[in-house]
């Protein structure tokens, strides 16, 4: 054999028993890597090439081209220009998938803002068939709410977007069995902010559902710290009060209202 | 001459006349303007913090130049002593390929070492400067509730990885280089395989789940005879305050060792089939 490809052969032989030997001792670093980068552990092959040239080409500067890219995707905002904004929306989420800025103004755009430059494009409100503006409106709702599923799987832990899709869904869908599912799911994860679940329990009451209601909002009250401004205590009590009188709850069995710290010392 | 003395020699020659040329100095400008210039971009970005923006992009400064350094600098010296020949000169001489090797090798990385060192520690004195603006500012001062928040000492560990994720990247080159009969088939098979360690990963994950084997083991070779770049993208995380674990620099440390000692006594492989 040729001394070139015997020493290819060998140099290719090589490095995979080296790389098959060097994986345990990889393995520790590796698994660090992927807990943090939940970009990593996607299953969408298209955005995983995306990220991989990226990270890997452009480094930290994935953050600088996704913002100037997104100030360029403004003049397509103020032109209603629909194709070149959703490329944008598209390419500056794949570029940079952390900031939460560029998920929720683009769902944003595309569910808000996007169904009116159709409705325009074909000849406006007047000259649209009411059914036609319907059937826009739900595709670009579907749209944003499927640009919100991609965030949730590089922020699997962060309320905001089931929050946004729950909010499409309820207040511009009308499905509020939909929305439930998304409210509920947002006010189960750690940072919730406390609004998640009392609009779960408004939207049960709206079905009709009040003990199921009445039922979630006396697990989450206790939980809540009356001190704290954020957490709203006292609105979610009023709302407990509620229902306690429209489900005629004898007084007996009503939830106890939390102590303050000031009223406890 | 023992053969400590000959690589040192030739490390130290490989050194100065990398540190002369004008690619070297050319990066270090390039790279160094990129970094002082994210203090004045910041105003850009609509998704982290101010430092964390700075610090991403000094990284980002390091790992592409730095990367460019690897490749360019090691193909360029390589070559340069083939095409003037020197390496003839310095071969008929009682000097080993495995000590020209080493010596090339090492005078590489220790140039890619001050690179890396000198980029490091301006991005620590750019984030150490704003930082101490911030503090000064009223309406971040709760952000520091305990004083400085950036992690120092982890950036310092974040460079001091990265400069070993070249000295793989150099001895990659090498190996290349050993078979390449021009300078620039080398720096762009060797550009091709540093894209390859960072889409490395995508094929480890993929094989598992193909059924026809031919393929399967197509994809299991790729996913162990290139060494994964991306398990060194540490910094991103740094920056975001998180601290680095010892377990994950022990591992890189150790990753690192094994790929640079195993990857260069192959390019002595290479280089032994070469005809000069």
């Amino acid at each position: 054999m040729n001394p070139f490809w015997k020493s290819l052969a060998l140099v290719l032989v090589a490095a995979f028993l080296v790389g098959l030997l060097a994986r345990p001792v990889e393995e520790p670093a590796w698994q660090w890597v992927r807990e943090q980068e939940p970009a990593l552990q996607l299953e969408s092959l298209e955005d995983l090439l995306g990220q991989g040239i990226i990270v890997g080409v452009m480094g930290g500067f994935r953050s600088i081209f996704a913002n100037l890219l997104w100030i360029r995707g403004s003049e397509y905002w103020k032109e209603q220009d629909l194709p070149g904004m959703q490329t944008m929306i598209r390419l500056v989420t794949a570029i940079d998938p952390r900031p939460s800025f560029f998920w929720m103004n683009g769902a944003r755009i595309t569910s808000l803002d996007m169904p009116h430059w159709r409705i325009r494009e074909q000849g406006g409100r007047q000259n649209v068939p009411e059914v036609v503006q319907e059937r826009i409106f739900e595709e670009q709702n579907l749209a944003g709410i499927e640009i919100l599923h991609r965030a949730m799987v590089y922020h699997p832990n962060n309320p905001q977007y089931p929050l946004e899709i729950g909010l499409i869904k309820a207040r511009r869908m009308d499905d509020l069995e939909g929305a439930l599912k998304y409210y509920r799911k947002a006010s189960e994860m750690p940072n919730a902010p406390a609004y998640a679940a009392r609009v779960y329990a408004q939207l049960l009451r709206r079905l009709g559902r009040d003990q199921e209601a009445y039922e979630w909002l006396a697990g989450i009250y206790p939980t809540l710290d009356p001190d704290n401004i954020y957490d709203r205590a006292e609105v979610m009590l009023r709302r407990i009060r509620e229902l306690e009188e429209d489900l005629n709850i004898p007084p007996e069995e009503r939830i106890p209202e939390l102590a303050r710290d000031s009223a406890r010392k | 001459m023992n053969s400590l003395r000959i690589i040192r020699l030739i490390a130290g020659n490989t050194f100065l006349e990398a540190v002369r040329q004008k690619l070297f100095l050319f990066l270090v400008f390039i790279a160094a303007a990129f970094i002082v210039s994210s203090f004045y971009f910041r105003d850009l970005d609509f998704g982290f913090s101010e430092l964390k923006f700075i610090s991403d992009f000094g990284f980002g400064a390091i790992v592409f130049f730095g990367s460019i350094l690897s490749i360019a600098g090691a193909a360029q010296l390589f070559f340069n002593e083939i095409e003037n020949r020197t390496a003839l000169t310095i071969l008929a001489k009682p000097v080993r390929r495995i000590e020209f090797i080493l010596g090339k090798f090492t005078g590489v990385w220790a140039v890619v070492l001050a690179f890396t060192a000198m980029m490091t520690l301006l991005l620590m004195a750019i984030l150490w400067y704003r930082e101490g603006i911030l503090m000064g500012m009223e309406r971040f001062a709760r952000d520091f509730p305990e004083g400085r928040k950036v992690l120092y000492g982890d950036i310092l560990w974040v460079g001091f990885l990265q400069w070993l994720k070249f000295g793989i990247l150099i001895s990659i080159t090498m190996i290349v280089a050993g078979f390449a009969r021009t300078n620039l088939f080398t720096v762009v098979i060797s550009f091709f395989i540093l894209i390859i360690c960072h889409l490395q990963y995508l094929a480890r994950d993929a094989w598992a789940e193909i059924a026809f084997w031919p393929a399967r083991m197509g994809v299991a070779v790729m996913g162990f005879a290139f060494p994964n770049f991306q398990v060194f993208n540490v910094g991103e995380y740094v920056a975001l305050y998180e601290p680095l674990p010892w377990s994950v620099i022990g591992s890189l440390v150790g990753l690192s060792a094994i790929y640079i000692i195993v990857y260069n006594l192959l390019a002595v492989v290479s280089f032994r089939s070469r005809e000069i």
